[in-house]
């Protein structure tokens, strides 16, 4: 992830469930006891920046008994829970992603990063792919209200695109926008152009 | 860097490249032959044919010295075909683009050869493939571009009327949207998705780029910590046979 994308710099600030694994004097405050230390094993949400570099760093030998323990251990955050990943492993397209995280796959592939998740990497593929094969239906049809093939909703008005694409369009990440903005782009330029051939 | 627009070519930009492709014409008037940065253009005597390129061509045409002669691709019943194909035959590749001009071999019946000899004649704008001789039933690379100019400006000199070559080409864009579009799904499998484009037209290249890169993209990125996990383990598993790189020999297999 590079270090001045915004969307990186967004995605770093979600938050991820993590356990101290010491006691911290002072932090008492994050777990709603102030002026009391933080105890080990209270659960905190910490965004990913912070998170990321409490859990990789470790305490480095310091007693006998740590053993370069790393100062927090963090789970899957719960738009990457278990049941998000069975509602996708289901059927990719009625999931609406924005509801889980604006960032979805920014998120999901930074936390692949740190941790070894191969079933969340096969079933965020196959989504991805899955999702973007409609993103392109939706961004024809929107792109001019042209004779789109195979579109659920009948009134293929030039303003907008029915009632359930709406809905699969408001569900869309950050990635997922981009995308539709690029297929969106490309195909009103063709019908620009396919206009404009007479004007020599 | 601002610069607004993503890589590759804009429509408007490949409707101006296919402009070199050549294109029969039959003169109405005489015209000397012209020197032009690509060769000397072939003297025209009315009314003989001769192969201009489309800028051209569609000059003369609007001068009204020149009639086009469209090329046997853009028939009705050329494009019926196609379109059958497109959508019966073969739904999950593009047509095939045309052949290479070949003739005869002299000595050797049944078998032909390449015209052009050397390989510096063979991409799109510079091969024959929107000439009157230009095999039907194949769509060439910028089938759209020159299929619109000509209609658009050269409709009467459709063997049928303009309307109805129109209607079979937007059909036929259509289809090949909605496969260029699909294309992208066979990016699912690990480790697999290569799309064979072959066969893909210019525009359509200039509209789905942007989309096509990015799910390539995206697919990349998601597998992207996949695969470096992959690719250590193959290291330390036994790539006893790597060029350079950092040596593992402490690793002790």
């Amino acid at each position: 992830m590079s270090y001045y994308d915004i969307d990186s710099i967004l995605t770093d600030a979600e938050k991820i469930p993590c356990t101290f694994q010491f006691d911290i004097p002072d932090l008492g405050y994050l777990d709603n006891n102030p002026g009391q230390t933080l105890k080990t094993g209270a659960r905190v949400g910490l965004p990913l920046w912070l998170a990321e570099m409490l859990a990789i760093a470790n305490t480095g030998n310091i007693g006998p008994d740590d053993q370069g323990k790393s100062f927090v251990a963090f789970d899957l955050p719960p738009a990457l829970g278990n049941d998000v990943v069975q509602a996708l492993k289901a059927d990719p397209r009625a999931v609406p992603i924005r509801d889980q995280s604006a960032h979805f796959y920014s998120l999901a592939t930074h936390m692949m990063d740190l941790s070894e998740e191969p079933e969340l990497s096969t079933v965020l593929r196959k989504t991805f792919v899955t999702r973007a094969g409609e993103i392109a239906l939706h961004a024809r049809k929107a792109g001019g209200g042209g004779s789109g093939k195979g579109g659920a909703s009948e009134e293929g008005s030039n303003l907008g695109v029915g009632g359930a694409g709406e809905e699969f369009l408001r569900g869309l990440d950050e990635w997922e926008r981009k995308l539709f903005r690029k297929a969106h782009d490309g195909a009103r330029s063709g019908k620009e152009w396919m206009e404009g051939v007479k004007k020599f | 860097m601002a610069l607004p627009l993503p890589p590759g070519l804009t429509q408007a930009e490949v409707a101006f490249v296919a402009e070199m492709e050549l294109v029969t014409i039959v003169p109405r008037q005489r015209l000397e032959s012209i020197d032009l940065l690509s060769g000397k253009t072939p003297v025209l005597r009315p009314p003989h044919r001769a192969e201009l390129p489309l800028w051209l061509a569609l000059l003369l045409k609007k001068q009204r010295r020149a009639n086009i002669v469209p090329p046997s691709w853009l028939h009705p019943a050329s494009l019926t075909e196609i379109i059958l194909r497109e959508t019966k035959e073969n739904p999950a590749a593009f047509s095939p683009p045309p052949p290479p001009p070949s003739r005869a071999h002299p000595r050797e019946p049944g078998r032909a050869r390449r015209l052009a000899e050397s390989d510096a004649n063979l991409s799109p704008p510079f091969q024959p493939s929107c000439t009157a001789e230009a095999p039907a039933g194949y769509l060439p690379y910028h089938w759209l571009e020159v299929a619109e100019a000509l209609l658009a400006h050269a409709g009467d000199d459709m063997p049928v009327p303009a309307g109805e070559v129109r209607s079979l080409l937007r059909d036929l864009v259509e289809v090949r949207a909605a496969k260029m579009r699909s294309s992208t799904s066979q990016l699912e499998g690990f480790g697999g998705g290569l799309m064979s484009l072959r066969g893909v037209g210019a525009m359509e290249l200039a509209e789905s780029r942007g989309f096509v890169l990015g799910v390539v993209d995206g697919v990349r990125k998601i597998g992207a910590s996949a695969e470096a996990t992959r690719r250590e383990e193959e290291e330390l598993g036994g790539g006893r046979n790597d060029d350079d790189d950092e040596s593992d020999d402490d690793m002790g297999i």
